[in-house]
């Protein structure tokens, strides 16, 4: 018996299509067991082949990017009605992803535009030529369509691709089930950890980084300590530190201020006390894209709501 | 904005703010009742997250109480909020949102006077700011 599978990309860069590639040989062995019932990026399946299957028809569909269109969100919906389990696939659809930061400004169209432009058809052009309509908020998924289980990453890794579709054709996910650990990405890092102690905050290409130890002990952020498990380390491993694709641990909660907190406990200007507050403030002024480190892939899902309420305000005062 | 009433929410150390808190009741202190105290054990207990969460809930702003320099109970607690703050301070700017909605301040267990009026000038700058939510954060 063959598992119904449809995958379809919304507002992401294409790279979660081709991130199944990576289970190399054992893919083979994957598409031998699935039926592609819909997967435009990959077989020619059209909206009208979706719209013609019975409700339920699809046993798993992967979304993979941000909400950003109507059409997206149409899609999304269609996809839902027809689907058994519907997952987010990728940082995008699972968190809102690095698309997800354009919900720093109030509305991305209207805020370069003006409050009253609305996207129109070419002069003497089809009303179907007019640009997409794009939705005031960059969303996860969760946020249009209730979303059954989670492959996170950007992309997401081979081997949690690979434990997603073992456990798909066994019929085994549970319901919330995200295809990653719920410990702490450090916990599988080979790095050393040794001072915990930070004396100055600097991004990756400020410093000479020494390729065995801790990211936060020579000062770089590291989102690995609220980050989950599940990729072996890989940027780690590879020199760079954890961004947080895989988004945070059950426990950390909103990544971005429990990093920001754990950063916090870590920074030292000598001896702790009163005397050493400019110094400490020196350091943590180093660090100088908060945003854009601690929310990378999770401000759509987790910072959202918090910068929307300064921008409704200025509405209301204006 | 004539009507407008902030809200406030404080977390207290129970060591020095919320014993000042106690003391300015006690001495029957005259302060505006804006804010719903919180009592922790440490202000170095205080999670960003809950800051951020109280915003997001309807505060218009957060007042954290710790002790002195030197004072803190657990030796370097208030250090922690201290710098925790300093940061979230910027990241609050970055979205746009004022960072003097958010205020350290230390309070002694025998400062009731101070926390009184502590809560006063909060009070009095949160008025300045306006309220953070759309209709004073009735849903």
């Amino acid at each position: 018996m063959k598992v119904n599978l449809a995958v379809y990309w919304t507002g992401g860069c294409g790279g979660c299509d081709v991130s199944f590639l990576e289970l190399g040989p054992n893919l083979l062995g994957v598409l031998s067991r699935v039926e592609i019932v819909f997967w435009p990026a990959l077989v020619d399946t059209k909206r009208e082949d979706l719209e013609r299957l019975p409700p339920r028809s699809i046993d798993f569909a992967l979304v993979n990017g941000v909400i950003r269109t109507a059409e997206n969100r149409e899609m999304a919906e269609l996809l839902r009605e027809k689907t058994k389990f519907l997952g987010a696939y990728g940082a995008c659809a699972h968190l809102g992803g690095i698309p997800g930061l354009a919900n720093q400004a109030h509305g991305i169209l209207e805020s370069v535009f003006g409050p009253n432009f609305r996207p129109a058809p070419p002069i003497e052009g089809y009303p179907e030529d007019a640009p997409a309509q794009v939705l005031f908020e960059a969303l996860p998924l969760e946020d249009v369509v209730s979303v059954d289980f989670v492959v996170p990453g950007c992309p997401p890794p081979a081997g949690l691709v690979a434990r997603f579709f073992q456990a798909a054709l066994e019929g085994q996910i549970s319901l919330g089930q995200v295809f990653a650990e719920e410990k702490a990405l450090c916990e599988e890092c080979p790095r050393k950890r040794e001072e915990r102690r930070i004396t100055r905050v600097a991004r990756p290409h400020e410093v000479l980084l020494d390729g065995e130890k801790c990211f936060l002990d020579q000062g770089v952020v590291c989102m690995g300590p609220v980050t989950r498990a599940g990729c072996g380390a890989a940027c780690p491993k590879a020199g760079m530190p954890c961004t947080g694709c895989l988004g945070p641990t059950p426990k950390a909660g909103d990544p971005g201020l429990a990093m920001l907190s754990a950063l916090a406990s870590l920074v030292r200007a000598g001896e702790e006390g009163e005397a050493a507050f400019p110094e400490e403030d020196k350091i943590l002024d180093g660090f100088v894209d908060p945003i854009g480190t601690l929310y990378k892939y999770a401000f759509a899902k987790y910072a959202r709501s918090l910068a929307q309420l300064t921008k409704r305000r200025e509405g209301m005062r204006a | 904005m004539s009507g407008f009433e902030p809200r406030i929410v404080a977390f207290l150390c129970r060591w020095c703010a919320a014993a000042g808190a106690d003391l300015a009741g006690t001495s029957r202190l005259q302060y505006p009742p804006n804010a719903i105290p919180i009592r922790v054990n440490c202000s170095g207990r205080v999670e960003p997250q809950w800051v951020v969460e109280a915003l997001k809930a309807g505060a218009d702003g957060v007042l954290i109480g710790g002790c002195h320099p030197g004072d803190c109970h657990y030796v370097v607690g208030n250090y922690k909020t201290r710098r925790r703050i300093y940061l979230l301070h910027k990241l609050l700017a970055d979205m746009g949102i004022e960072p003097e909605r958010v205020r350290l301040a230390w309070v002694s267990a025998t400062e009731g006077a101070r926390f009184a009026q502590g809560m006063r000038e909060f009070l009095a700058e949160l008025k300045r700011l306006g309220p953070l939510h759309e209709n004073g954060g009735e849903k």
